[in-house]
């Protein structure tokens, strides 16, 4: 399982890595580096292609949307499941309370 | 009368009851087993049969309105669920250290502003849960004539376009990897000449710059007061002419 993670994680890396070469090339373009462009803009459509293959590996993996929040915040999406453990113990502590009362 | 009102399923009441006078009641009469089984479902002409349906599932048992006991499970809250599920070394993990809050601390080789809302630029997974982009079509590489859309104009972007380079600073690690990925430049540098540690490499490597720092040294020594030689070398104020 965790192969199929870092295929998609390898091939993410390359395609951001890739994406970055162009933002220099593009920030301050000269004639020379036209070929370089053609071929960093066919990489990435390279890059594209091994990521769509990936999918079918993935199509069973479910991410909750509470994550993406995370994500979107900025905020280490790592903390979301350490407040998910935390929720549970808690959880699980006040059940174990309410059933110790009860017998 | 009592035994009559409340009913009971023995021949013979407790021996409680017929000091009080209380006798044996008639024993419930034999429910169908059609109207147990629909107690237990929802049909969809509940208004209709709603009295019917409600008798039979007060008498379903031995006790007035007690419905089936639910199947008791083995796994409740009495038991740790985190060493059940064998969740110990994750809770270690996330709860026993400090988790960093920003989101660049899980991901330090990504580039550019990752720490900003993603609200803000127009980037958030939320925006692309809203509206998916397109799918299903194939990826073909671009032939000559559409790469003819991408000839660009020479020379460094427009100044509203530069911030999208710019990267927070990042921390200077203490180990230093291996394998040494270019940094990103300033707009006018090219990749092939951003290179820090070769620059460093030449500073050191200079003949002359190891020169100047000798005699630089030894121009240092020789103006401080605890040198040996001062007071032989420099002749002193007090000598006569």
């Amino acid at each position: 399982m965790a192969e199929k993670f870092d295929n998609l994680e390898e091939h993410l890396e390359k395609f951001i890595e890739n994406i970055r070469q162009l933002g220099i090339i593009v920030s301050d373009f000269q004639p020379s580096s036209q070929a370089v462009l053609n071929q960093k803009l066919n990489f990435m459509i390279s890059g594209l292609q091994d990521i769509d293959k990936c999918q079918k590996q993935l199509h069973d993996i479910n991410v909750p949307l509470e994550v993406f929040e995370y994500i979107d915040q900025g905020r280490n999406p790592q903390l979301y499941t350490k407040e998910c453990l935390e929720r549970a113990l808690a959880r699980n502590e006040q059940v174990k309370g309410k059933i110790d009362t009860m017998t | 009368m009592f035994s009559t009102l409340f009913g009971q399923n023995e021949a013979q009441g407790p021996t409680g009851s017929s000091s009080l006078g209380f006798g044996p009641g008639k024993p419930p009469p034999p429910i169908p087993q059609n109207q147990v089984s629909m107690a237990g479902q929802m049909p969809p002409q509940l208004v209709d049969e709603g009295p019917a349906l409600r008798k039979s599932g007060a008498m379903s048992g031995p006790f007035y309105l007690l419905r089936e006991l639910p199947v008791g499970n083995e796994l409740t809250g009495n038991t740790n669920l985190i060493t059940h599920y064998n969740l110990e070394h994750a809770y270690n993990k996330f709860c026993g250290k400090k988790v960093k809050e920003k989101l660049s601390n899980f991901l330090p080789e990504l580039p550019g502003m990752i720490d900003c809302p993603g609200t803000q630029d127009g980037s958030s997974l939320r925006s692309l849960i809203d509206k998916p982009p397109v799918c299903g079509n194939s990826f073909s590489p671009l032939t000559g004539a559409s790469l003819t859309g991408f000839r660009l104009h020479t020379g460094p972007l427009p100044e509203q376009y530069r911030l999208m380079h710019i990267q927070p600073p990042k921390k200077k690690s203490k180990h230093k990897h291996k394998h040494h990925r270019p940094q990103d430049p300033l707009p006018q540098e090219t990749p092939s000449d951003s290179d820090p540690k070769k620059k460093k490499k030449k500073r050191d490597d200079d003949p002359d710059r190891k020169k100047k720092k000798k005699d630089k040294k030894k121009k240092k020594n020789r103006h401080s007061p605890d040198h040996p030689g001062l007071t032989g070398s420099q002749p002193s104020s007090n000598s006569l002419r």
